[in-house]
Formats: structure tokens, sequence, C-alpha cells
């Protein structure tokens, strides 16, 4: 995998403005359109989320370092960390009926991360650095240039 | 996020401006939510028509608002989410679970 664009942000909410961004500019010059653009972007946001409020427990002055690589076909988002290990693979994927019937809040950011993207993988080293891999392909079906 | 309430044919429309992500923003819904309650008005229109961006902890933000509001009697609905918006509320089935209107007109009238 080639090509490498790297940002460091601090561990606020606020700083995802610019990651958002960042990966929306980047996913565009890659070729997907926009509605496919928007939904790495949610998923990238939604991995940060996780890294703010579960990895570093919204302590405010934690590093997020975010790399975007790709090859001609792959588009590879990793969001690493150095807090608290946590592994989305590792959570159930709620059955959304019996979620949403009892209006539970919580639990929907892992599910939008996995169905919004077409892989998400996982690597840890505990207490010193964690890893997760937003994947999406280019297909004729998500590209820019289709039609 | 920036919230304004308004009251339109004896319903309450309040406008979703920004991103919309939860945290403190879902305290200043819960807030106003409670003032209206309070307030005897439970018909409530959400417009997400200015909504830039919305992610998981803004939908849950929305799931709460829902449940206060039925807890209490009434009824939420929404309105003008792009087509962004609603591919989310579709992907998450909250569709099945928020009323949604392309128009606030409609749904305000949805209410008569």
């Amino acid at each position: 995998m080639a090509k490498t664009l790297t940002k460091t942000i601090q561990s606020r909410t606020d700083n995802l403005l610019e990651v958002r961004e960042f990966v929306m500019h980047a996913a565009r010059r890659f070729g997907f359109s926009e509605e496919e653009s928007s939904k790495i972007v949610l998923a990238v946001d939604e991995a940060c989320t996780n890294v703010i409020k579960h990895a570093y427990q919204n302590a405010p002055d934690r590093s997020i370092q975010i790399d975007i690589t790709h090859d001609r076909e792959t588009f590879q988002v990793s969001v690493i960390d150095e807090g608290k290990s946590f592994n989305p693979n590792s959570a159930k994927m709620p059955d959304l009926k019996q979620h949403l019937s009892t209006f539970r809040r919580g639990g929907l950011g892992v599910y939008l991360m996995r169905t919004l993207m077409d892989k998400v993988e996982y690597n840890y080293s505990p207490g010193k650095r964690n890893e997760v891999r937003l994947i999406k392909y280019l297909t004729p079906s998500n590209s820019a240039a289709r039609g | 996020m920036r919230l304004k309430t308004k009251d339109v044919k004896g319903v309450t429309l309040i406008e979703l401006k920004g991103n919309v992500m939860g945290g403190p923003d879902a305290s200043s819904l819960n807030e106003e939510l409670h003032k209206l309650i309070e307030g005897g008005k439970k018909n409530i229109v959400v417009d997400l028509g200015d909504v830039k961006f919305m992610n998981s902890s803004g939908l849950g933000m929305l799931i709460g608002a829902l449940t206060t509001v039925r807890n209490a009697g009434g009824q939420l609905k929404l309105a003008r989410a792009s087509e962004k918006i609603e591919s989310l509320l579709i992907v998450t089935k909250l569709i099945t679970v928020f009323e949604h209107h392309e128009k606030v007109d409609e749904a305000i009238g949805s209410f008569k």
C-alpha cells in the first residue's frame, strides 16, 4: 500500500472537523463520489470519537494519528492511538430492530463503521498502540466517474 | 449546533443547524424539550434542513428526544433531512422509528 497522508490531532471532538475535511478531500481526490466519501468521513469520525471517549476517556491532550494509504483500488484510513485497547470487531452487532424498540442511544457508532466501510481491521499492542483500519474499495458504482 | 424554536400553528418547530454530534448539544435539546413539555407543548417537529453533519451521537440525541417526548404523551417528527442524513436514518433503520416528512409544512400539517 503506497501513498501515505498523515494528520495528527489532540483528542478533542472540536478537532474532528479538521479530520473530516482531511478525509473528505483525500477520498474525493482518490475518486470516490461525494456520497461515498461522506460515508468514509462518518466512519472515521466514529472511530476518532471512540478513541476520545473510550481509549482516552475524554482526556483532551492525547494524540490521535490518522494515516491515509491507498493503491489503485483500495483506500485505507488508519486511526492510531496509545490509549486503552478496544476492539470494535469484538463488539456485538446490535439487533437494530430490538435495539431501537427500546430507544437505546449507544452502540450505533461501531455498527456504522462496519456498515459504511467494506472492511474494519484492528491491531493493537496493549498499552502501546491501537490501530483501527477502515478500508473501502473503489468500484464503478461508488466512484465519482460513474454514469 | 445551533437550535431555534418557534411556534407554527400550535406545533413547536425546532430548527437544528450545523453539526449535530450529541454531547453538550444533547443537553441543550433535552433542556429545551423539558421546558416545552412543562408548558404543555408536546407536538414537535425537528427541522434537519440546515444540518451539515450528523454522527451516531447526534442520532442518539434524536432517539433521546423522541423518548422524552413520547414518555410525556407527545409526538416528535422529523422534517427536511438531506439525502445524506436520510441515508443514515435508513442504514440504522431509524427511519422505521421516526416519522419523516420532506417538507416542514407537511410535518406540521400531519398533526391535524
